[in-house]
C-alpha cells in the first residue's frame, strides 16, 4: 500500500505572507491542526501547527500586543520540514512519523506538495489492513514458527471455501511461535475450527469460555 | 375494544432453508408456535398470515440487479461470480430452490406486522420470521437475504412519514439496517452485539454514528465477549431508556435475535433466558410511554434452536399480549413430550435458567467495567445534549 492510497488530496496550504490570524481562522474551520507553507510554485517550504501559532500568539491579558497576529506565518513556520513522496510505503512514512515524533507529513510529487498524512489516516489504514471494515469473523491461531505454517493453515480455509478479508502475522511472546489473525468472510466458522483442531492447531479465537486473560 | 397484539405466521416462512445442516433453521418458528399453543396462550384468531413481499417492495432497500440474481439463483441459476458480487453461493448463504420467494415471504410477514398497527390499529405486531439484519442492498451476507427490517422501515419512512427507531438486541452487530439508514436522521439505530473484535460482522464500533444529516441517529453497544446478563441487561436499559428519550420515535422496531445465550453455538455473551424476558418487557414499556403503543418485533439469529429459541420468542409473545404470569409455570409436558424426541439436546422445563449451567467467568469486574465505558462513551452525545440544554435554561 502507497501513500497516495491513503493521502488525502485536496490538502489546504498557506502563502509564506498569510497572517496568524487568518492561518488560526482557516484551521478552525476545517478542523485542522496543520498547514504546509507553499510558495509560487506550489514547493513546499514550511509547516506551521496550531500549537505553533498559538505559542506565537499574544497572551489574552495582553490586549496591546494585538499586532502580532497580523504577522505572516512565515516568520514563525517551521522550515525544516519532512515530507514523503506519494509512491512511498505507508510503513515507511508511519515508521518516519513515529521515530521524529511528528503527527502529520505533507507529501510531495515532482517537488510540489500533492498531499498530505496524518496519524488520522494511518489508524484508519490499520483498521482496513486488519479487515475489521468488511463483514467478517475473527480467527486467530498460534502455529510454531517455521516456513509454510501459513499456507498449510490457508489450505484449511481453502477447503472451507472461506474466503479470507486479511490476514496479520506477528511474533508470538514465545519467541518459537508465531500468531496469525485472520479475518474471514463468514459468520459460522465451527467447521473450519474442527478442522484446524483436528489438524493440532492452537486456536486462541474463538475459544469457548473465557480462561484466557 | 381492539385486542393489543397480532401474531404473523405463514407456513411459507418455513421454506427459508439452506440446507439441513445449515445453522439457520426456521424450524424455530414452528417449535416456538407449538409451545404458544400448548400454553394456551396463542388463539386461532390473533394470528394472521404473512404475505409474500412483492418486486417494488424489495425496492425499496434493495438494487435491481440484485434481485435478479437471487431470482436467478433461486431456480438453480449460480453463476460463479454471484458469490463474490452478490454474497449468493457463499458458505454462509449458498443457493437453495425457491430462494427468492421464501425470503420474499419472510420481508412479506414483517410488512403485514406494519400493516396490522398502522392500518388495523392494534397496538404491537410480532414477525418472528422476520429480523434478518445483515442483508445489504446489493449482498446477501451472514445467511440474510432480503432485509425485512430495513425494508418495513423505509415502507413506513414512505407510507406514513413515521420516526421510526430500530433496537437490535441480536449477539451480531445489525450492520445492514445501519448502512441502509446510516445518513437519514428520521431513522435511529441502535444496536447492542458482541464486539466485533470478537464476532461476525465485525462492525458496530461506538464511533460508528451516522453520517451527514443522520449523524447522531446511529447508536452501538459492542460489549466485551462472556458478558453476562447482569452488564447486558444494564447497558441495554440503559441505551434504551435514554435513545428513546433523545429521538422521539412513533414508532419502535425491535430486532430480537436470540443468539446472546450461553447455549448458542456462534457467540460468546454467556447470557441466559433471563435476558429474553426482560428485553421485551421494557420495549414493551417503552412503546407504550412514547409511541402510543406502537411496537414492531422480529425475530433474528439464534442457533439453539431446541434450548434457548422457543422460549426466547415465546417470551416476546406473552410480553406484547400481557401473559407473562405463565412465567411462573413449567413448560407444558405435551411441548417437552414431542419435541424431546427429535433433539439429544435436554429441553429445559423452566422459562428460567439454572444459575450453575457455567462455571464462574474469570475477568468478570474488568468486563462489567469495561462494558460501562463503553455504554458512556456511546451515550455521550445524548449527555452532552442534555447538560448544555440544561445550561440553556439556566440562561434562560
Amino acid at each position: 500500500m502507497k501513500i497516495k492510497d491513503i493521502m488525502i488530496k485536496n490538502v489546504i496550504s498557506a502563502k509564506p505572507e498569510l497572517a496568524i490570524k487568518d492561518a488560526l481562522q482557516i484551521m478552525k474551520e476545517n478542523k485542522i491542526r496543520h498547514l504546509p507553507v507553499v510558495n509560487e510554485e506550489n514547493s513546499v517550504i514550511g509547516i506551521i501547527s496550531d500549537r505553533d501559532l498559538k505559542d506565537a500568539s499574544p497572551s489574552v491579558f495582553a490586549a496591546d500586543q494585538k499586532e502580532l497576529l497580523e504577522k505572516p506565518v512565515s516568520e514563525v513556520m517551521i522550515t525544516d520540514v519532512l515530507t514523503a513522496f506519494t509512491n512511498d510505503f505507508v510503513e515507511e512514512a508511519a515508521h518516519m512519523m513515529t521515530e521524529n515524533q511528528i503527527s502529520c507529513l505533507p507529501i510531495e510529487k515532482n517537488g510540489k506538495l500533492s498531499g498530505i498524512i496524518t496519524e488520522t489516516d494511518l489508524l484508519h489504514t490499520l483498521v482496513r489492513l486488519t479487515g475489521a471494515d468488511a463483514p467478517s469473523s475473527r480467527l486467530e491461531l498460534e502455529v510454531p514458527n517455521r516456513s509454510g505454517m501459513l499456507s498449510d493453515v490457508a489450505a484449511i480455509i481453502k477447503d472451507h471455501k472461506i474466503n479470507i478479508q486479511s490476514v496479520l502475522v506477528y511474533p508470538s511472546n514465545d519467541q518459537t511461535k508465531k500468531i496469525l489473525v485472520f479475518r474471514l468472510r463468514s459468520m459460522d466458522l465451527r467447521m473450519l475450527i474442527q478442522s484446524l483442531k483436528e489438524s493440532d492447531y492452537a486456536v486462541l479465537w474463538p475459544e469457548q469460555l473465557g480462561m484466557r486473560t | 375494544m381492539m385486542p393489543e397484539a397480532a401474531y404473523i405466521y405463514s407456513p411459507e416462512q418455513l421454506n427459508y432453508k439452506f440446507s439441513e445442516d445449515h445453522p439457520f433453521n426456521q424450524r424455530r418458528l414452528s417449535l416456538t408456535l407449538d409451545l404458544l399453543k400448548e400454553l394456551g396462550a396463542l388463539e386461532q384468531h390473533q394470528i394472521f398470515p404473512a404475505r409474500m413481499a412483492t418486486d417494488q417492495e424489495l425496492l425499496l432497500i434493495h438494487e435491481e440487479e440484485y434481485i435478479k440474481a437471487v431470482k436467478s439463483a433461486s431456480t438453480g441459476l449460480v453463476q460463479s461470480s454471484y458469490s463474490s458480487t452478490f454474497g449468493i453461493g457463499t458458505e454462509d448463504t449458498p443457493a437453495f430452490p425457491n430462494m427468492h420467494e421464501a425470503a420474499a415471504w419472510l420481508v412479506g410477514g414483517t410488512l403485514a406486522a406494519v400493516d396490522m398497527v398502522f392500518e388495523l390499529g392494534y397496538k404491537h405486531a410480532l414477525n418472528l420470521g422476520g429480523g434478518l439484519h445483515h442483508g445489504f442492498r446489493g449482498k446477501a451476507s451472514g445467511f440474510c437475504v432480503y432485509n425485512d427490517s430495513s425494508i418495513a422501515i423505509e415502507y413506513m419512512r414512505r407510507k406514513y412519514q413515521a420516526r421510526v427507531l430500530y433496537v437490535d438486541t441480536d449477539a451480531h452487530h445489525g450492520d445492514g439496517v445501519q448502512w441502509a439508514f446510516y445518513n437519514d436522521p428520521d431513522v435511529c439505530t441502535l444496536s447492542i452485539h458482541e464486539s466485533g473484535r470478537f464476532l461476525f460482522p465485525g462492525t458496530g464500533n461506538v464511533n460508528e454514528r451516522g453520517h451527514g444529516e443522520g449523524n447522531g441517529y446511529t447508536f452501538n453497544i459492542p460489549l466485551e465477549a462472556f458478558t453476562e446478563d447482569e452488564s447486558f441487561l444494564q447497558s441495554y436499559r440503559k441505551a434504551f431508556t435514554e435513545v428513546v428519550e433523545y429521538f422521539k420515535p412513533d414508532v419502535i422496531v425491535t430486532q430480537n435475535g436470540a443468539d446472546a445465550h450461553y447455549y448458542d453455538p456462534l457467540t460468546h455473551l454467556c447470557g441466559t433466558s433471563k435476558i429474553f424476558l426482560e428485553i421485551p418487557k421494557l420495549a414493551h414499556e417503552l412503546a407504550h410511554k412514547y409511541c402510543e403503543g406502537r411496537w414492531i418485533a422480529v425475530g433474528g439469529g439464534g442457533y439453539d434452536i431446541w434450548r434457548v429459541v422457543p422460549r426466547a420468542w415465546s417470551a416476546i409473545w406473552l410480553e406484547m399480549s400481557g401473559q407473562t404470569d405463565l412465567f411462573k409455570q413449567s413448560l407444558p409436558e405435551s411441548w417437552l413430550k414431542r419435541w424431546q424426541k427429535e433433539t439429544d439436546a435436554v429441553l429445559p422445563d423452566s422459562w428460567y435458567d439454572q444459575p450453575d449451567m457455567y462455571p464462574p467467568i474469570p475477568r468478570k469486574n474488568e468486563i462489567n467495567l469495561k462494558n460501562e465505558r463503553t455504554l458512556n462513551k456511546a451515550l455521550e452525545p445524548i449527555f452532552k445534549k442534555k447538560t448544555d440544554n440544561e445550561k440553556q435554561n439556566v440562561l434562560l
